[in-house]
């Protein structure tokens, strides 16, 4: 297991789970992203407008605010109109995944990821 | 959920008024929620006795991988040759490495059994009420509504899977078999799908 390498990018994980924060910050700092983490899509929101950031990987299901409805309201804002945002979610219904798609959603992950294949997924989009 | 009419009252305290009024208004429904409720208090009970463990064990983990990423960039900084003990040290690196992408996948299910048991308490709780309302309980077309509801709970592909089979009118010997079936696709392929639009 090498250290994490020098990355500059960040990316913005959302989920009201402590325990899938952990794993998604785990996953991503072992490939040197810089990793800020949020509880809803409230708090996200409020971090998204102050800092800068890079990619933003979100949960859907969460108090006060849910991941398709962060999705758009951050794209809504001319600073996220092209930055990749991707779904992490248990949900794997059409619907609620063509609703993410139209939110402006850059793609869709189902849980549980594998790290190879989240890293992977992000290089990809980034 | 809160149910007064439910809870037990002390022996010792009771008076023959409270007695009678227990006696009139025991009906099966109430022993029916009561137990519903009793469930549904079980899990809870349970799933916060789980959090705490698992919140231990995520801590080690976490432990854990700093210390492999510790070892790693001793082993980065190594030249290659300069000790015979560096290729056997980057061989362990990359054993765990691959134990720690298979950990993270089955720390997951916590999550995802920790959201299908809530799931089920909601379920428990909203029955216990329904079965308590005589006038709803007796109507076909309230106990549709209230499948529907719960239908609506489910996030899972799995858990409406599960719904579709129990509500088509599965016995309980052919659900057990679905998830047999279930947990064998997910042994095969514990991941999830990727889809980029």
């Amino acid at each position: 297991m090498s250290g994490p390498s020098q990355n500059s990018r960040v990316i913005l994980a959302v989920d009201d789970s402590a325990s899938m924060r952990q794993m998604v910050r785990f996953t991503l700092e072992s490939a040197g992203y810089r990793v800020v983490q949020a509880v809803d899509g409230i708090e996200a929101l409020d971090f998204a407008k102050n800092s800068a950031v890079d990619l933003v990987l979100t949960d859907v299901n969460m108090p006060r605010m849910d991941g398709i409805t962060l999705v758009r309201e951050l794209r809504g804002l001319n600073a996220y109109k092209f930055t990749p945002m991707l779904v992490l979610t248990t949900e794997s219904g059409q619907d609620t995944k063509q609703r993410g798609k139209q939110a402006g959603a850059t793609g869709w992950i189902v849980k549980p990821f594998s790290p190879e294949q989240l890293l992977s997924t992000i290089a990809r989009v980034l | 959920m809160d149910f007064p009419h439910l809870v037990p009252t002390n022996p010792s305290e009771s008076t023959d008024d409270t007695v009678m009024m227990r006696v009139a208004t025991w009906t099966p429904e109430q022993q029916i929620a009561r137990m519903l409720v009793l469930c549904e208090a079980q899990m809870e009970s349970a799933l916060s006795e789980s959090d705490v463990a698992v919140e231990a064990l995520i801590k080690s983990f976490a432990g854990l991988i700093e210390a492999g990423q510790a070892l790693g960039s001793f082993s980065d900084k190594t030249p290659p040759g300069a000790d015979p003990s560096t290729a056997d040290l980057a061989r362990q690196l990359d054993a765990l490495r691959k134990q720690t992408a298979a950990a993270v996948v089955a720390f997951q299910f916590y999550d995802k059994l920790t959201q299908r048991l809530g799931h089920v308490r909601y379920s428990l709780s909203a029955l216990a009420m329904f079965v308590c309302d005589r006038a709803k309980s007796g109507e076909r077309e309230q106990w549709q509504r209230l499948f529907t509801t719960l239908r609506r709970l489910y996030r899972t592909e799995e858990e409406r899977e599960l719904f579709k089979l129990m509500v088509d009118g599965a016995t309980a010997e052919q659900a057990r078999e679905h998830i047999q079936q279930s947990t064998l696709t997910l042994r095969a392929a514990p991941t999830g799908e990727i889809e980029i639009f």
